[in-house]
């Protein structure tokens, strides 16, 4: 098996460095009523990655969805340090986006964003997959499984 | 992005922290979205007014921007609150928790914000003009000012909404540009589903557009006419099963007076034909309609407007509602207070429903209610209800739930 990590060359949407592991999910998600920020838990009894943290992890899911309110779960995740560490979309909207800037400006603490509009994350990540994340230059680094 | 010397200075720090900070964040979206210039706006509206969404984390971020001495640059009114202000008690609100609201209010008083406490703002004290820029969230009120009114924001999220507000600026991109606000995606309403349309299939037909279109610009065709409540419950609903934070329906909004220009000259994505049996279907997943009791009724969400109220109290005249229903009518405190000038809220009252004011049954702590089924008109509170208060939700007319709230269950049809 090859030692070298794939790389998944996509755009950078927030800066950042992330090396660690990562959850991946195969469908939308809402922070709003989708994540505990008390404990970095989903908890959207509706998504596939429901009881899974994402504490500390990078976390990917095609594009978010929902309300405006959802950087106020984020940053409220941020502060009890329970968020997840780094982001990978296959669309990152503005909201996803906004989540990251305001957590940089209120709290200095930075969550690297790639958006990967030519690749399914589901389909080349695997939940527990360690990667690392360069929110600047859009590159998401796959190390080979053991 | 090209900015302005003013903007530079300002990010310079010549304006002070708060706004130095505030444009720094809009610069970045602006930069990560594809601006390449700032707008000014005439007027800002919050989201993260209420505890619930804004948290500890939250009152932190107001506390240091009060402290550096932020104050709002353009008109900025606030979304509603976790608690009703003059009655969170009798609507079983904890009192630590309704403390943190109240800290929120005083924080946000001494920013200028217009304590309004509405997610309708757009009526009374806030009402943007056609094509004026704004920097607005509360994704009910964002897709009605777009839409209705042909003022132009994007879906702003909570606390960029307060950098928008702190530097009367936003970054140009998305909804304020005359391309981005063409329809995309028709949805064209079959003769049996236009000739039998009635007002809860507002709520519903938008329900089904959010679905189908997620974030693209939808556009009706085959609606003769509609109210503004009409118009107000349609968005809402649309923003909540999907992102729309703008829609066409030609002939009643004003950048759709004909099908060409709400398409903006440009060939539709895609035509998706509405039937009377595809209303009935929507229905059925927002919550159906079937026999039993139920504990709680929501109406007056969006909150509701003074013609809504008029006609509720003409519905609950001389009735009674059931002593096991909860029937709360949400609505903001100007409105509530002409209800009462006018006896409109007495006659609510009188019927044994309540007033919940300034806020609303999503935006509450209810737990202590053990709510177990819900009825409500409202394709908003149909969407987040199950899990906000953890109810089943059945979802009919204003006259099902008026009907609901008397009897004290639901009957199927």
């Amino acid at each position: 098996m090859s030692t070298v990590p794939s790389v998944i060359q996509g755009r950078g949407c927030a800066a950042g460095e992330f090396v660690g592991e990562i959850v991946v999910s195969n469908q939308p998600f809402g922070f709003w009523q989708g994540l505990d920020p008390q404990t970095g838990v989903i908890i959207d009894k509706r998504h596939d990655c429901c009881g899974v943290t994402v504490k500390g992890k990078a976390f990917a899911f095609p594009c978010g969805r929902g309300s405006t309110g959802t950087p106020g779960i984020f940053l409220e995740a941020v502060r009890n340090g329970c968020a997840p560490a780094a982001l990978v979309n296959i669309t990152s909207e503005p909201m996803i986006i906004m989540c990251a800037l305001l957590a940089e400006a209120f709290f200095k603490v930075s969550i690297p964003i790639v958006e990967v509009p030519d690749t399914r994350p589901a389909e080349v990540l695997r939940t527990g997959d360690r990667v690392r994340i360069d929110g600047t230059r859009g590159v998401v680094e796959v190390f080979p499984r053991p | 992005m090209k900015l302005t010397d003013e903007e530079r200075g300002i990010l310079d720090g010549k304006s002070g922290e708060p706004q130095r900070l505030a444009l720094q964040v809009l610069v970045k979206l602006g930069e990560a979205c594809g601006a390449d210039r700032m707008v000014e706006i005439a007027s800002a509206h919050l989201v993260a007014s209420s505890y619930q969404i804004a948290g500890e984390a939250g009152i932190d971020i107001y506390s240091q921007l009060v402290a550096q001495g932020a104050r709002v640059k353009v008109r900025t009114t606030s979304d509603p609150g976790s608690i009703d202000f003059a009655r969170w008690r009798e609507f079983k609100t904890p009192k630590a928790y309704a403390a943190r609201q109240v800290r929120i209010a005083e924080l946000l008083d001494q920013m200028g914000v217009i304590p309004t406490w509405t997610c309708t703002p757009y009526t009374t004290f806030n009402v943007p003009h056609f094509g004026e820029h704004l920097g607005w969230s509360e994704s009910s009120a964002v897709v009605f000012v777009n839409s209705v009114i042909g003022a132009r924001t994007n879906r702003l999220a909570a606390y960029v909404d307060l950098c928008a507000a702190l530097t009367g600026r936003v970054p140009c991109f998305g909804l304020h540009l005359d391309e981005c606000r063409r329809g995309q995606v028709v949805f064209a309403l079959e003769r049996d589903a236009a000739e039998s349309f009635r007002d809860h299939d507002f709520p519903a037909l938008g329900y089904l557009v959010g679905q189908r279109v997620g974030d693209k610009v939808p556009v009706v065709v085959g609606l003769a006419g509609a109210t503004s409540d009409q118009l107000k419950a349609f968005g809402a609903a649309s923003a909540s099963s999907g992102s729309v934070a703008m829609y066409h329906m030609v002939g009643v909004t004003p950048e759709a007076r004909s099908l060409e220009e709400a398409l903006g000259g440009q060939p539709s994505l895609e035509t998706i034909r509405v039937s009377r049996a595809d209303l009935d279907h929507v229905m059925e997943q927002m919550g159906p309609v079937r026999d039993g009791p139920v504990d709680v009724v929501g109406i007056g969400c969006p909150h509701a407007s003074i013609d809504q109220l008029r006609r509720y109290a003409a519905l609950l005249e001389g009735q009674r509602v059931h002593p096991d229903v909860q029937l709360w009518v949400c609505a903001n405190e100007v409105v509530e207070a002409m209800a009462r000038r006018l006896g409109y809220a007495q006659t609510i009252e009188r019927a044994g429903a309540r007033f919940l004011v300034g806020t609303c049954h999503n935006d509450c702590p209810l737990d202590a209610w053990r709510f177990r089924r819900l009825v409500t008109d409202s394709g908003k509170f149909a969407y987040y209800t199950p899990t906000t208060v953890g109810t089943e939700c059945v979802f009919t007319s204003t006259e099902g739930c008026i009907r609901a709230a008397i009897a004290g269950r639901v009957e199927a049809a």
